[in-house]
């Protein structure tokens, strides 16, 4: 049996599969499988390509033990993907628009960008027709992206606050230290972030947008500490929506070093929101102390005329 | 007397206090939020349709909550020193506490307030202040009229809870059916103290339950 194994295991290095070395070895694990079904040595089915699940499903039944066959796909997975289960729609998607942000500097944020990465993928390049949204999928995906990479960084610093490992910071400082973590993960694809700030604002891509940009807001207030029930829940993320947008836009025409103008100039947006923010607050208690100077002024008046008497 | 009750004591049937558990409150993030008592009111759920559900209950509830608050403010306002202001004040606490409540449910949920908070609060304190500018029978009425439409409107939301997932929601019906019964001890002291003696009281008290009903329509979509 051993001599069978290793003709199974040189028919699974090939990379042509030819359906009859396929039957042949698929044929010989079977007996492999029935003849010493504790034995360690048999390869795992994984390890051999498996593509057509409808043919081969029924009869390597025996033979692929616990692994799922492979979905139909009309790609052969050459990378091999060892131990890996059913791949949604989804997935798959998610992985090639991965995969063409390599190839944004060089092709922009556009179709082109996606069929290159779904041919390194060893997928046809039109395999774009899965996104109907073409480029708009891609700029979407990458900022869905990287807002999912923001929150998990601020959900780790704020269990390393919550375990006494690290200082709380400030306000002030959380919010300028958010927004530059986030905006630092558009520097790779600065040069053709114009482009895809056009794309956001399409008609058609705009809710999307919007709900992204909405959420990341949210998050970043949650996280520094934000757990307002009144009107401030709106003003807060209003002002820190147009920090966040009027920042994004001086970093893409920002040339200096490691953007530092940039981070200047988002300090100083977060030092006005601040100030504005006191400025309410003292508004507000002189306004409270105007008020109660009158009422005091209103009751003496009305314990001069004899008008305050209990009903 | 009326009875003074502490919602955060809300216990299970068996009247044993849950074991403290650190909760998934935010299905979005992954780190834990531990909770500060030892249950969570609103049950963690990855469906988005049911999460939209429930965060419109309570955007509306709180929107609720304090829009009676600003009605009793408006009523203290005027009718501060008077006899019926003791009654007044200790409606007002529970109201109090009912939106302490709601503000801690909607911080830890991560529950966005309606945006027309400003304009209940305008709104109910007017109410509060003119229904009490007819003396104390215009303000009870008022009471009536209003916890008349707060109860009806958590019975509503009571029925949909049952009608969806009765264990599943067991603590969030707990919840709804304390304040409702606190509601309607409200629209009962409003009846005790002379409320329908007010002139025009039928005319009165279906104007206020057709703008309750507006409000709540408003805050439920807004």
């Amino acid at each position: 049996s051993f001599a069978l194994l290793h003709v199974a295991v040189q028919g699974t290095v090939s990379l042509q599969c030819s359906n009859v070395r396929r039957g042949f070895h698929r044929a010989a694990l079977l007996r492999l499988a029935s003849d010493s079904k504790s034995d360690t040595s048999v390869p795992p089915p994984s390890y051999h390509e498996v593509h057509t699940a409808g043919e081969s499903s029924s009869s390597s039944a025996q033979g692929e033990s616990s692994e799922d066959a492979q979905p139909n796909t009309s790609f052969q997975d050459q990378s091999g993907e060892h131990g890996e289960d059913y791949e949604t729609e989804e997935q798959l998607q998610a992985r090639i628009l991965t995969a063409a942000l390599e190839f944004v500097p060089q092709h922009g944020w556009t179709v082109e960008a996606i069929a290159a990465a779904a041919e390194t993928l060893g997928l046809s390049s039109a395999s774009t027709g899965m996104f109907n949204n073409g480029a708009g999928d891609l700029v979407l995906h990458f900022v869905a992206q990287c807002n999912a990479q923001l929150a998990e960084t601020l959900a780790e610093q704020n269990n390393q606050v919550q375990l006494g490992q690290a200082e709380a910071k400030k306000t002030a400082e959380f919010l300028k230290d958010a927004v530059e973590t986030r905006l630092r993960m558009l520097i790779p694809y600065i040069d053709t972030w114009p482009q895809a700030m056009s794309i956001l604002l399409l008609p058609h891509n705009i809710p999307d947008s919007l709900k992204h940009l909405s959420t990341m807001v949210d998050d970043i207030w949650y996280y520094a500490g934000d757990r307002s029930t009144d009107v401030n829940w709106y003003t807060r993320r209003a002002a820190l929506t147009g920090i966040y947008n009027t920042t994004e836009l001086v970093m893409v025409q920002d040339s200096s070093p490691d953007f530092e103008e940039t981070w200047a100039f988002l300090d100083n947006r977060i030092k006005d929101v601040v100030n504005m923010a006191n400025t309410a607050k003292q508004v507000q208690a002189t306004g409270e102390a105007v008020v109660q100077g009158l009422m005091g002024a209103a009751i003496t008046l009305k314990n001069l005329t004899g008008m305050n008497q209990r009903r | 007397m009326h009875r003074f009750v502490r919602p955060q004591l809300m216990l299970r049937d068996s009247k044993q206090p849950l074991l403290p558990r650190a909760g998934h409150l935010c299905t979005n993030h992954k780190s834990v939020v531990s909770s500060v008592r030892g249950y969570v009111v609103l049950p963690p759920t990855s469906d988005e349709e049911e999460k939209a559900m429930l965060h419109r209950m309570m955007r509306v509830d709180h929107a609720g909550e304090y829009g009676a608050n600003r009605i009793y403010a408006g009523q203290m306002a005027v009718l501060g020193r008077t006899q019926i202001s003791p009654l007044i004040q200790e409606m007002w606490d529970q109201e109090k506490q009912h939106l302490r409540k709601f503000n801690e449910i909607l911080a830890e949920n991560r529950v966005r307030p309606t945006l027309l908070l400003p304009l209940w609060n305008i709104a109910g304190f007017a109410l509060g202040a003119g229904s009490a500018l007819l003396g104390k029978e215009g303000a009870m009425a008022c009471t009536v009229a209003v916890e008349e439409s707060i109860s009806e409107h958590y019975n509503s939301q009571i029925r949909t809870l049952m009608e969806k997932d009765p264990e599943k929601y067991t603590e969030l019906l707990q919840l709804i059916k304390e304040f409702r019964d606190d509601e309607m001890e409200h629209h009962d002291t409003g009846l005790e103290h002379d409320a329908e003696s007010v002139p025009g009281y039928q005319l009165m008290k279906a104007i206020i339950q057709v703008g309750c009903k507006a409000a709540i329509y408003i805050s439920e979509r807004l």
